[in-house]
């Protein structure tokens, strides 16, 4: 009798998956073209099919690592039983197959819910159908290529279990699953777009119904950076948080083109310009979330992060090479519909800004790409190795961040079409005050590096903007009623949900931005060496090591030290730096202690193996100023996007009337910032 | 049409770069070192007192012109230089027959001279071993960590440079060339 494995059930679900898809593909495009809905439809019920088959070979790999079946490969290979569930469950996407697999699901879990709530357009067959094919190329991979399916004929009774550096935090759990939402999130305007390119409507229709996905897939990836930042400052032992990797890189240039996109959009929005920029930004984004993957997956850029060169180099850069000839093929044939009629009235004006801030974008998208794929041009040319560092990264960046951040400051105060000269000028002295006041105060309290001090100072320039904003908004509500400021705030912030979304996200970006300049221009890094219940002062910190540990558990051991940190004399935490060796791997991760504070954090990792005769610790000590902020930041910029995204509620009567006439009555001010944004809503 | 060419051919390019990447055979992943090939930088090395009735109150680079040699850097609180030491020990008594001579440089360990002593008493070395206390002669030898070893062949040239440990392999290698 054949015995039935997960391992079968497993594939057999990925190639109907497979299957199902090139039917969504092929019949939707042909639906498409003969507007034939009984096929539209029918393409449309595949998808949901194809969500509901790669579900369920999810949840295969699920039970197969659940319950330590090592027949199946991928479980042999990277899964281990005395591994805690947790773990068990998120080494699906420890490897590369699961990965994919992961991939491939959240793609068609996205399609699946476009293909349900989508309105109808003529638009949304060759969406589904574009989504669809790409979907063909992930399954494919996972069937074909990469299937972590496969079944082993003696399976072994344990296995190694996952990279250890995926043990060792939690957030390693989380931050690939961000990832993936991000990329997929944004291959959903992609594939609009192309379907308004394919259709010749390359109106505002595609941008319109895409906007909750863009702005989704946009929040994901930027959430999903800060994520894998954060993780890199918990584990890695460095202090630091973003080292210009490659593996860095690419996931940070189609979150810097989505950046320009999501503002783009709101150009075309309301003003029908930049149709061919967002449409080629899109399309960047995309490409460039497949040259990410292809470059980190095939060994061909060499990097810190410890990817397997595997075996899907070959089938990336051929989807890489099809998904960029057929975008940007298909935007020169149709760039007589998507060239742009209408011209900029004045520089000095919100679509200026727009467009200065999206030419900054694509210049630091461009930058980083040089920076990445240098070494490889060269090497190709010369035959020479060559390391393009932090250095060239910095330097070639932090001018156009400086001036991304002046723009955001005082693009969003300028009135669509043209600035009116005299409210301009009233913005401009606001923010040049808030500029100098900030500025200055640093300067005084004796900051002297440049790119610090000038972001403490545009961070001032921004807080200002931003005062004036909500102040144009407000003042004239607040006229017209006897509630309170905070009432009259809370229901502005229900009725403007996309403005003040907005808002909170660049506020986020200020803060980020002040945790990345103290961090980096103000940390102090020392190795210091104490012998066991003796101090050493670090910092204004006195560090003793009272005391060592060695636990043992089924799946790790862990050794360290206990360091008491005290200030004036007073204990103030208690910090435990250790080394862990997770399983059969012999390779020690270590794991660093931190102490978190509102202005700074103590950061401890341990250099030296503690043994049960060591009488001494090695500590890497960093004291980072306001590095918490980043995370606090990175919480900020997800709390703002969801904020914009959130559907606007229907008001009551009595409070619309009341907008109404603060409109009517902010209109009469002529306040050079007052938001048509609420019409635009909804 | 001529956009569309500019799309083919900016993608071929980017392609055919790629496929370059993909195929060129495995990366190199060492530490290249601008002092292979060049003559190893002349340093005097303070020596621990039970070395200095044969070698010398200090070791010094240009006194031993015509002998090939291993300089190896560590510290005490490194724990791969605890992996090596026995390793190089052994290579030590195996090739200084054949007129090698291994020298120790205890770098970025300022003042930890009782560690030091403990170490070299640890693994028993029989060649010279030096405290390099401001961690100067590591600086010349521009460090990327320790360990790191140096070999010197009989012109004073460095002719190969381990980062990290060493391994018997690269160690047998590498003394055969400088003697040679």
């Amino acid at each position: 009798m054949v015995h039935l494995q997960l391992g079968h059930l497993g594939s057999a679900a990925v190639f109907l998956a497979f299957g199902l898809a090139l039917y969504a593909t092929v019949v939707g495009a042909l639906g498409a073209v003969r507007r034939d809905a009984r096929l539209q439809t029918s393409a449309r019920l595949a998808t949901l099919a194809t969500f509901l088959v790669v579900a369920t070979a999810v949840a295969v790999m699920e039970a197969a690592l659940v319950s330590n079946d090592f027949s199946v490969q991928y479980v042999a290979n990277h899964s281990r039983i005395a591994s805690p569930l947790w773990v068990k469950v998120v080494t699906l996407w420890a490897a590369l197959q699961g990965s994919i697999l992961l991939w491939g699901f959240l793609l068609t879990a996205y399609t699946a819910l476009l293909a349900l709530t989508a309105p109808l357009s003529p638009l949304r067959p060759w969406a589904l159908s574009v989504l669809s094919a790409i979907q063909v190329f992930f399954l494919g991979v996972v069937a074909f290529i990469a299937n972590p399916f496969h079944t082993l004929p003696n399976p072994p009774a344990d296995g190694p279990g996952p990279n250890a550096l995926l043990q060792n935090h939690w957030m390693m759990a989380v931050h690939p699953v961000l990832m993936y939402l991000g990329f997929v999130g944004l291959s959903v305007p992609f594939a609009y777009a192309m379907a308004a390119l394919i259709t010749r409507r390359p109106g505002n229709e595609w941008m319109v119904q895409t906007r909750r996905w863009a702005l989704t897939g946009w929040g994901f990836l930027g959430a999903a950076i800060v994520a894998g930042g954060w993780w890199s400052y918990e584990v890695l032992g460095w202090g630091g948080y973003w080292a210009w990797d490659p593996v860095e890189n690419v996931s940070f240039m189609p979150w810097l083109t989505a950046t320009a996109f999501i503002h783009g959009v709101q150009v075309q929005e309301r003003r029908r310009m930049l149709k061919s920029w967002n449409v080629m930004l899109i399309a960047l984004t995309f490409c460039l979330s497949i040259l990410g993957t292809f470059l980190t997956r095939s060994g061909v850029i060499s990097s810190v992060h410890a990817f397997a060169d595997g075996p899907v180099g070959p089938a990336f850069l051929g989807f890489f090479v099809v998904v960029t000839l057929f975008a940007f093929g298909l935007i020169a044939l149709r760039w007589d519909q998507v060239r742009d009629r209408a011209e900029l009235d004045a520089v000095v004006s919100r679509e200026g800004g727009f467009l200065a801030g999206n030419i900054l974008f694509l210049a630091l998208a461009f930058t980083v790409l040089i920076g990445t794929l240098f070494p490889l041009l060269v090497e190709a040319v010369s035959g020479q190795r060559v390391t393009v560092g932090p250095p060239f990264f910095d330097q070639v960046t932090l001018p156009l961040w400086m001036l991304v951040f002046l723009l955001m400051g005082i693009g969003p105060l300028l009135p669509w079409r043209r600035a009116d000269g005299s409210s301009l000028r009233r913005n401009l002295a606001w923010l040049a005050g808030g500029f100098l006041v900030a500025g200055g105060g640093a300067l005084l309290l004796g900051m002297r590096e440049i790119y610090p001090t000038l972001t403490v100072a545009l961070a001032g320039y921004n807080l200002v903007s931003l005062g004036l904003l909500l102040g144009q908004a407000l003042v004239p509500r607040l006229r017209l009623t006897s509630r309170s400021p905070w009432s009259v705030l809370w229901s502005y912030a229900h009725e403007s949900r996309r403005r003040v979304g907005s808002m909170i996200a660049h506020l986020a970006i200020v803060i980020v931005a002040l945790g990345v300049a103290f961090s980096s221009g103000y940390r102090v890094d020392q190795q210091v060496r104490i012998d066991f219940n003796h101090s050493a002062t670090f910092q204004g910190y006195t560090l003793t090591p009272v005391d060592r540990f060695l636990d043992r558990s089924a799946s790790r051991i862990s050794s360290g030290a206990v360091v008491q940190v005290s200030r004036g004399g007073r204990q103030i935490a208690t910090l435990r730096p250790r080394t862990n060796v997770f399983g059969s791997s012999q390779q020690p991760v270590s794991k660093p202690a931190v102490m978190y504070t509102f202005t700074h954090d103590l950061y401890l990792n341990l250099d030296n193996t503690i043994g049960p005769d060591t009488t001494y610790v090695v500590l890497r000590a960093i004291y980072s100023p306001l590095v918490s902020w980043i995370w606090f930041g990175g919480l900020l910029f997800v709390v703002g996007v969801a904020t914009s995204l959130m559907p606007a509620r229907r008001r009551l009567d009595e409070r619309r009337t009341v907008t109404a006439g603060a409109r009517a009555a902010g209109g009469a001010a002529g306040a050079a910032g007052d938001s048509p944004e609420e019409a635009a809503e909804g | 049409m001529r956009r569309l060419i500019t799309v083919v051919a900016v993608v071929a390019v980017l392609g055919g770069l790629f496929l370059y990447g993909l195929f060129r055979g495995p990366p190199n992943r060492d530490v290249p070192s601008q002092l292979v090939g060049k003559p190893a930088p002349d340093f005097t090395l303070p020596l621990y007192t039970r070395f200095q009735s044969r070698f010398g109150s200090s070791f010094s680079l240009s006194a031993h012109k015509g002998t090939p040699l291993v300089i190896n850097f560590w510290a005490s609180w490194c724990n791969p230089c605890f992996e090596e030491a026995p390793l190089l020990e052994s290579a030590y008594r195996q090739y200084r027959s054949q007129g090698v001579l291994f020298v120790g440089v205890q770098t970025q360990d300022r003042g930890q001279y009782d560690a030091g002593r403990s170490f070299i008493s640890r693994f028993g070395f029989d060649f010279p071993v030096g405290m390099d206390n401001d961690s100067s002669i590591g600086v010349n030898y521009a460090l990327f960590g320790v360990p790191e070893t140096f070999f010197v062949d009989r012109q004073g040239i460095v002719v190969y440079k381990q980062v990290g440990p060493l391994t018997q392999a690269v160690l047998a290698r590498e003394i055969e060339a400088i003697v040679k």
